[in-house]
């Protein structure tokens, strides 16, 4: 079995967490500023 | 080419990092997890199709049914071919289920939207909840609650970006259509290309999780993990007990009834919640918490519900499964009565009491694949944990069921107040001392039922002969 190539996957890691994080982070906002209106409101 | 799929062409190459497969995991449960924000364009399709409020609703119904369907029935299958092609499974029926629910959006046919999203899209859910849960586990033997809590926080966090994608994607195709206005309803044609949108775009996100997704080579194990350390643990096996005899073990179903508790009250109280807090400040018939407000509630609660499945399921990992259960569950209890007679005193008294609660709900979701690990070693843990989530189902029915019986008979909606609600929260304390006795009487799974110590499972050739002997 080939070794993993450590530049490669490096920039695999990065990508994979970066999807993620816009997904769950732009939830997370929107949900925020949903919650803000139990303060605000 | 569908080989590539298949388990034995999924075997991480050595140096392969495992921080690659939780965002694996979460590419499909972030998907997934969409099934909670159905509530955006349910007004939509009842104006499209004319149609009741019951009848619209029992889309999102027949999907949970066919959740717990199908994790139950494919957990076994799942376990022997492996992340990859459940994962490919899961998005294919996931994205033909809106596909198929666009169709009959465009045509009228409400049927089809039974059969897409309600069937297809159900089977998708079903297969992709528990598709990454023991592979998670297998990279992450030594941290399995905070692996199995990154991946099942997806399915909470999937809620929170469906619901506002929906609404602008609404807005985009349907310009008439205000999101802001209750009463405004989408046009049909814009919840055809929502749906379409949705399918095609989900199916993109979970190919990312089936391309990145690698299960261990077996004799793989992360720097410095020592197995005899963690199976020396309390409750903690290193032996492994197949699906089919874990169902006959009464660890199997007092844990069973430990998830349907948890899920049972948590259920109650997210089901009715901005009604819920604008009845505990009512006075004189008029709530002091206007609707925005109310719904900002439920936002924050979606948060807590989320980051509930993180931090307590990595917290499970240094003090035990079973002591963190007899925190959701004792701890749960004081504050399901502390709502019940103070929750009226102040609004930040019952938002912060109902935010704890709902991080408990969570965390008893994110807790229970590790604490399968724990019990039944990593074998078959999918399968077991999908034959579990039928507590979900049952869960899913009983909660509602016991808020609204009571609040039924105590009134109508709009005119009740913090008194209507203390039956029901009485007897959800009552439904967390159940599950908190059969936590309790959790013991080690007998000897009985354990798999002999080598043997061949779908490939993947178990070889911990030596470590498994050490705490029967």
């Amino acid at each position: 079995m080939n070794e993993v190539d450590p530049r490669g996957q490096q920039a695999r890691l990065w990508i994979s967490w970066l999807v993620v994080s816009v997904l769950l982070g732009y939830g997370v906002v929107q949900t925020v500023i949903t919650a803000a209106k139990l303060f605000t409101s | 080419m569908l080989s590539a799929l298949d388990r034995g062409h999924t075997v991480a190459p050595p140096g392969y990092s495992r921080w690659l497969i939780p965002p694996a995991a979460l590419a499909i449960h972030l998907c997934i997890g969409q099934v909670y924000a159905t509530s955006v364009y349910k007004n939509s399709l009842i104006a499209h199709f004319d149609a009741s409020q019951t009848a619209i609703g029992v889309i999102f119904s027949i999907a949970i049914v066919m959740l717990g369907l199908s994790a139950a029935v494919a957990g076994t299958w799942v376990e022997a071919n492996g992340p990859r092609k459940a994962m490919f499974v899961s998005a294919c029926f996931w994205a033909a289920g809106f596909l198929v629910g666009a169709l009959g959006i465009a045509t009228g046919q409400l049927w089809l939207l039974y059969l897409g999203y309600g069937v297809l899209g159900g089977i998708g859910l079903g297969i992709g909840y528990i598709s990454p849960v023991s592979t998670l586990i297998k990279w992450f033997p030594d941290r399995p609650g905070l692996a199995t809590g990154l991946a099942i926080m997806g399915f909470g966090g999937g809620a929170m970006v469906a619901s506002p994608l929906s609404r602008q994607l609404l807005s985009f195709y349907d310009p008439g259509y205000d999101p802001a206005n209750a009463g405004s309803t989408a046009s049909g044609s814009a919840l055809v290309w929502l749906f379409v949108t949705l399918g095609v775009g989900y199916f993109l996100i979970m190919m990312f999780g089936v391309f990145n997704v690698r299960v261990p080579a077996p004799d793989w194990r992360p720097a410095g993990f020592d197995p005899a350390q963690v199976a020396a643990k309390p409750l903690v096996t290193a032996a492994n007990v197949s699906a089919a005899n874990a169902v006959k073990t009464r660890s199997f179903w007092l844990l069973w009834v430990v998830l349907f508790c948890n899920v049972t009250a948590g259920i109650g109280i997210l089901e009715q919640a901005s009604p819920m807090i604008q009845d505990f400040f009512r006075d004189n018939g008029a709530s002091a918490v206007s609707v925005a407000a109310a719904g900002g509630f439920v936002g924050l609660l979606s948060l807590f519900n989320m980051a509930g499945r993180f931090v307590w399921s990595s917290t499970s990992d240094v003090i035990g499964r079973k002591p963190i259960y007899l925190v959701y569950l004792g701890v749960g209890m004081v504050l399901y009565a502390l709502l019940a007679l103070v929750g009226h005193a102040a609004t930040a008294l019952f938002v912060l009491l109902a935010c704890v609660i709902l991080s408990f709900y969570g965390g008893g979701f994110a807790t229970v694949p590790a604490y399968l690990r724990d019990l039944f070693g990593t074998f078959q843990v999918g399968a077991i944990h999908g034959r579990l989530l039928t507590a979900w189902s049952a869960a899913g029915i009983a909660g509602p069921l016991i808020v609204n019986g009571f609040l039924d008979a105590q009134g109508e909606p709009g005119t009740l107040t913090a008194a209507a609600y203390r039956p029901a929260l009485f007897t959800m304390v009552g439904v967390l001392a159940v599950g908190f006795i059969a936590n309790l009487l959790i013991r080690p799974v007998p000897e009985r039922f354990h798999e002999p110590a080598a043997r061949d499972v779908a490939g993947d050739v178990e070889t911990e002969t030596a470590q498994r002997s050490g705490t029967r």
